[in-house]
């Protein structure tokens, strides 16, 4: 049966190709910051130091696992492991073409927004696991800033899901042949992609991790591949929001036929990604009241007024 | 057929598994995790027997929301050891043995009830569309009482706050 | 609305847990052991030797925000539920919706005004006003 073998092939590769993309990301984005900062970043290990990667993972691999004696143990092992399995889950839902995807659910963005959720115990716990002062402060305070963006990441794709009228994103790239949800939902658009960057904590929003206040936040006691565990699920974390801004805003596999549809998707989304990348070479980080303050005063009352002017003007001019 | 049953088997025997660890867990943390996957496992069977939606609202609601919340509180009360030692102590079966009968009964009462239905699952899947149409149509006025609700709700957890904030910020009430 | 089949799903979520058990496996059995020294033991708190637990007071801003953050939660369900048949149910929806999010910007404004939404110091010992 070649159809249950292709399908086993998109499973596979779906998981191996998104770790590898975390692991080659890591050595990619300081490659990038360097040239970004005038200087050459990794360049010694194998073809433009892209070696590194995987010297990276060796090295972790071969660091001691170590879990502090006077941590939590089951807790401090199972916190990594959520964010890696929530992010990797949230995979399965993407359409990388017509029909290649691992399952096109009827609840896809909603299961999306599932998984991003489930993300937050992983800092949640390993900052109560940790038992360290450090930890738990920069637990709480990633776990606050992670819900508190959380509300408008939902909120902001409604715009998108009135529009299409389906929570399947193969229904949403088809319903963009036309025009990219970028245009009619720019305002959407940019919201999510703050609420993503916030959700990944990712500069400009890794205040949870600001050195001079809290060392390293919730992974201070963290080393060897259980860190690197909180390390792969934040890049995957990127490379998961950069590939749904692609799928929702910007036509996902659409794109001109002299090309296969799974290759603009990849553009879109390296893109995407380097766009990310761009952002932590150029923005500082905000306060952390300022940043809890912007969410709730400024992009939550944002969302609404988008839900409303877009259901107005869909009831008005639509149909 | 034969996968979404095997599947619904293995999801119930996980929630049961994972509620019975949960309730009797000392530490606090633990309880949670195990309280989580069964919220999850749950899910899993509401999405079998053709709720999708219902399934996903329980991911994003009870163990995305509702049980972050938990966490918070555990990590803001922070007792450490103490709660553990508390925790221990709560669980003599003085303590939950009358419940537990109590519970029994309802329980039986249930499997009773339910053994006249013969009806089984009708196995129609209800689309989220189907969902948000019922429930802005015939059951309107509940989502706007609901909204009420929430209202009331907010309002009350941050008058409950309001005590521990104006003291923080030398009572500038 | 084309359903696919359910089990890709289930086999991707199995390789995942797989995946995941692999390298926690993987990382215990390569690593060297024990390397108990004294420092190792203790929190790490910047290099100066720690001062109490780690059971420290938390400001009750972190209860709000969560307490926030579920009400605001369930208000969006209902958002996303009618956002999926907004077609069908047309300007009644609309309506419905409408008073909604008003009752929504209601308690978003109270919180707003009462200060739910400051985070800490700027009223604490009279910095600002």
């Amino acid at each position: 049966m070649p159809d249950s073998v292709f399908i086993y092939v998109i499973i596979f590769g779906t998981l191996f190709g998104s770790i590898g993309g975390a692991a080659v990301l890591v050595w990619f984005e300081r490659r990038l910051l360097g040239f970004w900062q005038d200087r050459l970043g990794p360049n010694r290990v194998g073809p433009f130091g892209i070696g590194l990667a995987f010297a990276d993972i060796i090295k972790l691999f071969t660091k001691e696992d170590w879990v502090p004696p006077f941590a939590d143990k089951f807790v401090f092992i199972f916190a990594p492991t959520a964010i890696m399995m929530a992010m990797l889950l949230g995979f399965a839902v993407v359409p990388y073409g017509p029909g290649l995807y691992v399952v096109d659910l009827n609840i896809a963005l909603l299961f999306f927004l599932g998984m991003t959720s489930l993300a937050v115990y992983s800092v949640l716990l390993g900052g109560l696991a940790s038992r360290n002062k450090f930890a738990l402060l920069g637990g709480l305070r990633s776990a606050a800033q992670m819900v508190s963006y959380e509300v408008f990441m939902g909120l902001s794709l409604m715009g998108v899901v009135m529009l299409s009228g389906s929570f399947s994103l193969v229904d949403i790239v088809n319903a963009q042949q036309d025009v990219w949800f970028v245009f009619s939902q720019f305002l959407g658009f940019l919201v999510f992609t703050i609420a993503g960057i916030a959700e990944s904590h990712r500069l400009p929003f890794d205040l949870p991790e600001a050195e001079h206040e809290l060392v390293a936040g919730f992974h201070t006691e963290y080393s060897g591949m259980k860190f690197g565990m909180f390390m792969v699920g934040e890049y995957l974390g990127v490379i998961l929001i950069s590939s749904m801004i692609a799928t929702i805003f910007f036509g996902g596999w659409l794109g001109p036929d002299f090309l296969p549809p799974i290759f603009w998707f990849g553009l879109k989304s390296f893109l995407l990604v380097c766009f990310f990348v761009l952002l932590r070479a150029a923005i500082p980080r905000p306060r952390y009241d300022q940043l809890m303050s912007f969410g709730w005063k400024i992009m939550l009352p944002l969302t609404l007024v988008n839900l409303m002017v877009t259901g107005a003007v869909v009831l008005w001019w639509g149909y | 057929m034969t996968i979404e049953l095997i599947l619904f088997y293995l999801a119930a025997t996980v929630s049961l598994v994972s509620t019975i660890l949960a309730l009797t867990r000392y530490n606090a943390a633990h309880a949670l995790i195990y309280l989580i996957i069964s919220l999850l496992a749950s899910a899993i069977i509401f999405y079998l027997v053709g709720a999708p939606f219902a399934a996903v609202l329980e991911i994003v609601i009870y163990a995305g929301a509702i049980m972050v919340l938990f966490v918070f509180v555990v990590m803001i009360l922070n007792l450490g050891s103490r709660g553990d030692h508390q925790e221990h102590e709560w669980l003599n079966p003085r303590m939950w043995l009358m419940p537990a009968l109590l519970c029994l009964v309802l329980f039986l009462e249930i499997v009773y009830v339910l053994s006249f239905t013969s009806e089984g699952l009708s196995g129609v899947v209800v689309a989220p569309k189907t969902v948000g149409i019922k429930l802005f149509g015939p059951y309107v006025l509940a989502v706007e009482i609901a909204s009420m609700l929430l209202l009331a709700g907010l309002v009350g957890a941050y008058h409950l706050g309001r005590r521990y904030l104006s003291d923080a910020r030398g009572g500038d009430q | 609305m084309t359903e696919s089949p359910l089990w890709p799903l289930v086999v991707y979520f199995f390789a995942v847990i797989a995946l995941v058990l692999i390298i926690l496996g993987l990382s215990s059995l390569v690593g060297p052991r024990s390397t108990m020294q004294r420092a190792t033991i203790e929190p790490f708190e910047s290099g100066v030797v720690g001062i109490g637990s780690s059971q420290i007071p938390i400001s009750v801003e972190f209860y709000l925000i969560a307490m926030f953050f579920v009400i605001f939660d369930l208000e969006t369900v209902y958002i996303f539920a009618w956002a999926v048949a907004f077609f069908e149910l047309g300007l009644f929806g609309y309506l419905a919706i409408s008073v909604f999010i008003l009752i929504l910007v209601v308690a978003l404004i109270y919180e707003w005004k009462s200060g739910a939404l400051d985070w800490g110091v700027k009223k604490r010992v009279g910095l600002r006003e």
